[in-house]
């Protein structure tokens, strides 16, 4: 009998070890957000058939933001995002995958969200970003820091490769330089900045939804994609 | 002798713990959101936290869960485990000090629930220390 009590000991604290682990990584269902149906003695749109948190204000950003798809579209998707912020980088292309496959259903806005004293080029790269803005180039300036992250966040000196970016691009190299220090670059940041403090923003990258704040654990694909289909439904279009 | 073992099973408890949590955190990546205070987001999300696909923690975790199982068979008089109980430790004393230099030096940051880690481990090696000298 004696021979068995350490194994019995071993073996008790494997399956707390193994079954603590199964129970805090058990697959978070894809959606809290998941609406209630509205029954047909409800109206449509009652607030009885809305059980959801009710949408957050906050302090407006930089105007005009900047936004892909219709100002009218069912689903409205906030980012709020660090170009050097790795999950950000891969957050990319999951949200250019949704565009793809919801189309005029989704509105993107981006705002910077720079986390400076983690980031050392995290604000250059906000920076770059909005002086292609003023120049109508926002998001192929976007796409080109998220996508080349790897190739710039190491560096000593980003501000060569911005301008390699710059001119690719074809922005006027002479104005983008102006801009990037310019009093309306760092207006812009400090805007959305601002409304990001207000929403209660505290890493990158957030993401809100219609206004609500959609959980971190809900960004990969598979996870959003559930999200975005259940606001639509909710939104009844 | 045993009482020894018996510290070095609840270290290893704790230990199995912190690198349990650790392995958590990076498979349901709830902290690898960036913030301003970075810290073991910046290290869970590094390329060195895995290791032939399969989280470092989770190696750690299993280190931990090794080193409590050999301190529970020693208290019980089984022998030859000693011996292996003491290696294994040293293993994992390098190990620390090498994931130690790569936050120090290579990532540039550092992440308090690992630094636990190599406190704990560092812990274990003192009982192998001492567990040495009182045979002699």
């Amino acid at each position: 009998m004696k021979r068995t009590i350490p194994f019995l000991i071993i073996l008790a604290v494997l399956g707390a070890a193994l079954g603590s682990a199964w129970y805090l990584t058990r697959t978070i269902p894809a959606s809290p957000v998941t609406p209630i149906a509205p029954t047909s003695s409800t109206a449509q749109g009652s607030p009885v058939a809305q059980q959801k948190p009710p949408a957050v204000q906050g302090v407006p950003g930089a105007e005009p933001a900047h936004t892909l798809g219709p100002a009218n579209a069912p689903v409205r998707i906030e980012e709020f995002g660090d170009f050097e912020c790795p999950p950000c980088g891969i957050f990319h292309p999951i949200l250019e995958q949704m565009r793809e496959e919801f189309g005029d259903k989704l509105q993107i806005t981006f705002r910077e969200f720079p986390l400076v004293p983690t980031h050392q080029h995290a604000l250059a790269a906000a920076s770059a970003a909005e002086a292609a803005g003023l120049q109508g180039k926002f998001w192929e300036m976007h796409d080109l820091l998220y996508e080349h992250q790897n190739d710039w966040k190491k560096e000593f000196d980003v501000r060569p490769i911005y301008e390699g970016y710059a001119k690719q691009i074809g922005l006027d190299i002479d104005r983008y330089k102006r801009d990037m220090n310019g009093d309306l670059v760092a207006q812009r940041i400090f805007a959305d900045g601002k409304r990001g403090h207000s929403l209660g923003v505290k890493g990158t990258p957030t993401v809100f939804m219609n206004g609500r704040e959609v959980p971190f654990e809900n960004l990969p694909a598979e996870k959003l994609r559930v999200v975005i289909q259940n606001e639509m439904r909710s939104s009844g279009k | 002798m045993k009482k020894l073992y018996a510290v070095a099973a609840l270290l290893s408890l704790l230990g199995l713990a912190d690198a349990l949590y650790l392995t958590i955190e990076h498979i349901t990546g709830q902290s690898v959101r960036c913030t301003i205070i970075s810290g073991c987001s910046a290290v869970l999300s590094s390329p060195y936290a895995v290791v032939a696909g399969v989280p470092l923690a989770m190696v750690g975790a299993a280190a931990y869960f090794a080193v409590f199982s050999l301190a529970i068979l020693a208290i019980f008089g089984y022998p030859k485990v000693s011996g292996l109980f003491s290696v294994l430790v040293i293993i994992m004393f390098l190990v620390s000090l090498w994931l130690i230099y790569l936050q120090a030096f290579v990532i540039r940051e550092f992440c308090q629930y690992c630094l636990l880690s190599a406190l704990i481990t560092t812990a274990l090696l003192v009982v192998v220390l001492i567990n040495r000298r009182s045979r002699r």
